[in-house]
């Protein structure tokens, strides 16, 4: 999601101030709530530098992907999800799906390696559910792929950002 | 390839077609992986739409990170459908395949809506690192062109498309668009890519190739594309060109002479497919899977359609007992189909429609063999249905004169 980011805050913000249905003020203070409130089961959210994040299990077995709140507001209007087809084997940086807004392509990336073993099939349904919540991993929530974690899946882990190193990194930006 | 020179005499007898290739092509990627090259333009000497777009996405891919691209191409008669876009909805497909022009459907890979492509149309594209990237810049770029070639009301709308105000039938001055942006976004990456309309003798007929008789039997997910009134620019693929690569040299260009410049000009040519990369992607932008399985989830049905129905794209040919077919398609094929005559119907014949299930809808090539004709009795009168052949012309199958195919 890097990509979309970077070069879409202009954009974003050229947006929240004029489009109404786009207007959402930067959500700081929810963002910060949601990332430390998750269930206490889960470990707690880690993020990339392309703006995807992973919650792990607490049996780390298994995680949930999805794209930041940061970069979804940065996207704008999401009209198209594309899912992978599961099962599916990534590495940390594959491409595992792609949004659609704006004219825009862009990939989502998988945070580490493991095999893809669930989609969020509400995304295909109301691509919009990834602007409303997209670091809710309810079922109501716009989670991308669920992912089963691999040794190497393990390892990848140390190089994410925790929350607060995310939240500086996209200040820095 | 110097490391390959000192077996070429070895070489010379066994293989002696694989050397001249690897030369040629290898002056591309030479080209296109520089290192040292921080702005260069390619143009393309091809008008083959799938390599085109396939040297497009190695560029994406394997130019230098830091380093800022143009390609600029022109193509042959397509109809570029975005890439979650569903072709039975975006383009008369009956129409494409059965007229002299040779229309070919292509899916791009990036985003956005359906487009006409001609000889008079210039693509141009600029690759960029993600942190350079912002969705007008080079839309931009080419207006400053254009204003250069002395269309001054040349700019950029809301949509980020390039509109031009020009005088409608009624003699008011309305905005006419000329060139539409589509973008795709990748890690490393980011492309942007613009058509151009400078003179294509194929204005009039465009509507004619994107208007789909299926459309509204369809629902589906994706993409819309939205129509907008269009013009051409009215000046020379060459002078575009030239222009175009002039305003990126003023944006990204280092400070060589012109002269310097234009010499760094790369022209490549079909011997593209040679490069692997290029031909891998080329057989993946080709393939029915790309353009038609690509499509998303939609579901076709004539159940809801009444007689008072506005539909237009409902033929005559269409009587109440035939309003019951349906289909939901995911990834092109098909996952529900159901087909109800209604008691209505004089044929005793069942069809065995569910047998479709898992086949791709754009292998069935003729419709009629699956629903062949009989007759109907509406109000004591006998009438000849074929829903084999309507549903041949919704979907663009068959062989019929391209009129058939257009719903009025």
């Amino acid at each position: 999601m890097a990509s979309i980011v970077r070069s879409l805050r202009p954009v974003a913000s050229r947006f929240a101030a004029s489009s109404s249905r786009t207007a959402r003020s930067w959500p700081i203070s929810q963002f910060q709530a949601r990332t430390f409130s998750a269930s206490s089961a889960a470990q707690a959210k880690k993020y990339t530098k392309d703006h995807e994040w992973i919650e792990l299990s607490e049996d780390k077995k298994t995680g949930y992907i999805g794209i930041s709140e940061y970069a979804a507001h940065a996207l704008g209007d999401v009209v198209y999800v594309e899912l992978p087809t599961i099962p599916m084997e990534v590495a940390a940086g594959d491409s595992i799906g792609a949004v659609e807004s704006v004219k825009s392509a862009s990939d989502i990336n998988s945070p580490i390696s493991g095999t893809i073993v669930a989609v969020n099939d509400l995304l295909e349904e109301r691509p919009g559910t990834i602007n409303k919540g997209p670091e809710d991993e309810s079922s109501a929530g716009g989670w991308v792929a669920k992912v089963e974690v691999s040794d190497a899946g393990i390892k990848d882990l140390d190089g994410l950002m925790d929350a607060a190193a995310y939240k500086e990194f996209t200040e820095e930006e | 390839m110097a490391p390959s020179r000192g077996l070429r005499p070895l070489l010379r007898t066994r293989i002696p077609a694989l050397k001249p290739h690897a030369r040629r092509y290898s002056e591309f990627v030479a080209a296109a992986t520089d290192p040292s090259q921080k702005a260069r333009v390619f143009v393309s000497q091809s008008q083959d739409p799938y390599l085109n777009l396939s040297i497009e996405h190695y560029l994406l891919q394997r130019t230098p990170g830091d380093s800022t691209i143009l390609f600029l191409y022109t193509n042959s008669p397509c109809v570029v459908i975005g890439r979650n876009q569903n072709p039975w909805i975006e383009v008369n497909l009956g129409v494409l395949r059965n007229e002299e022009l040779g229309v070919k459907l292509v899916r791009r890979r990036s985003g956005g809506g359906t487009v006409f492509h001609d000889e008079g149309n210039m693509n141009y594209s600029v690759i960029c690192p993600p942190s350079e990237f912002n969705r007008d810049k080079h839309a931009e770029m080419v207006v400053r062109a254009l204003k250069s070639l002395g269309t001054e009301k040349a700019r950029v709308n809301e949509r980020h498309d390039i509109v031009v105000d020009k005088e409608d039938k009624e003699g008011a001055l309305k905005p006419f668009k000329v060139s539409g942006s589509a973008y795709k976004l990748t890690r490393l990456r980011s492309l942007h890519h613009g058509t151009c309309l400078l003179s294509s003798p194929n204005l009039e007929s465009i509507s004619k190739y994107l208007r789909a008789p299926a459309k509204p039997l369809i629902k589906a997910r994706g993409v819309d594309s939205v129509s907008s009134p269009i013009a051409n620019v009215g000046i020379d693929n060459f002078k575009f060109q030239e222009a175009v690569a002039f305003e990126f040299r003023s944006l990204y260009g280092t400070l060589s002479e012109a002269s310097v410049w234009n010499r760094s000009i790369f022209f490549v040519d079909e011997k593209a497919k040679e490069v692997p990369e290029i031909a891998y992607g080329l057989e993946e932008l080709m393939s029915e899977d790309w353009i038609y399985c690509q499509t998303p989830q939609f579901k076709f049905s004539t159940k809801n359609i009444t007689e008072t129905d506005s539909v237009q794209s409902i033929p005559s040919s269409w009587p109440p007992a035939l309003r019951g077919i349906e289909f939901t398609a995911k990834h092109g094929k098909f996952t529900e189909v159901s087909v109800d005559y209604n008691d209505r119907t004089a044929s005793s014949e069942q069809i065995e429609l569910p047998l479709l299930n898992k086949l791709e809808l754009h292998k069935i090539t003729d419709w009629e063999q699956l629903l062949p004709p009989f007759l109907f009795t509406d109000s004591d009168r006998n009438v000849a249905v074929s829903p084999g052949r309507t549903m041949n012309q919704l979907f663009g199958m068959g062989n019929y004169e391209p009129s058939a195919y257009v719903r009025e």
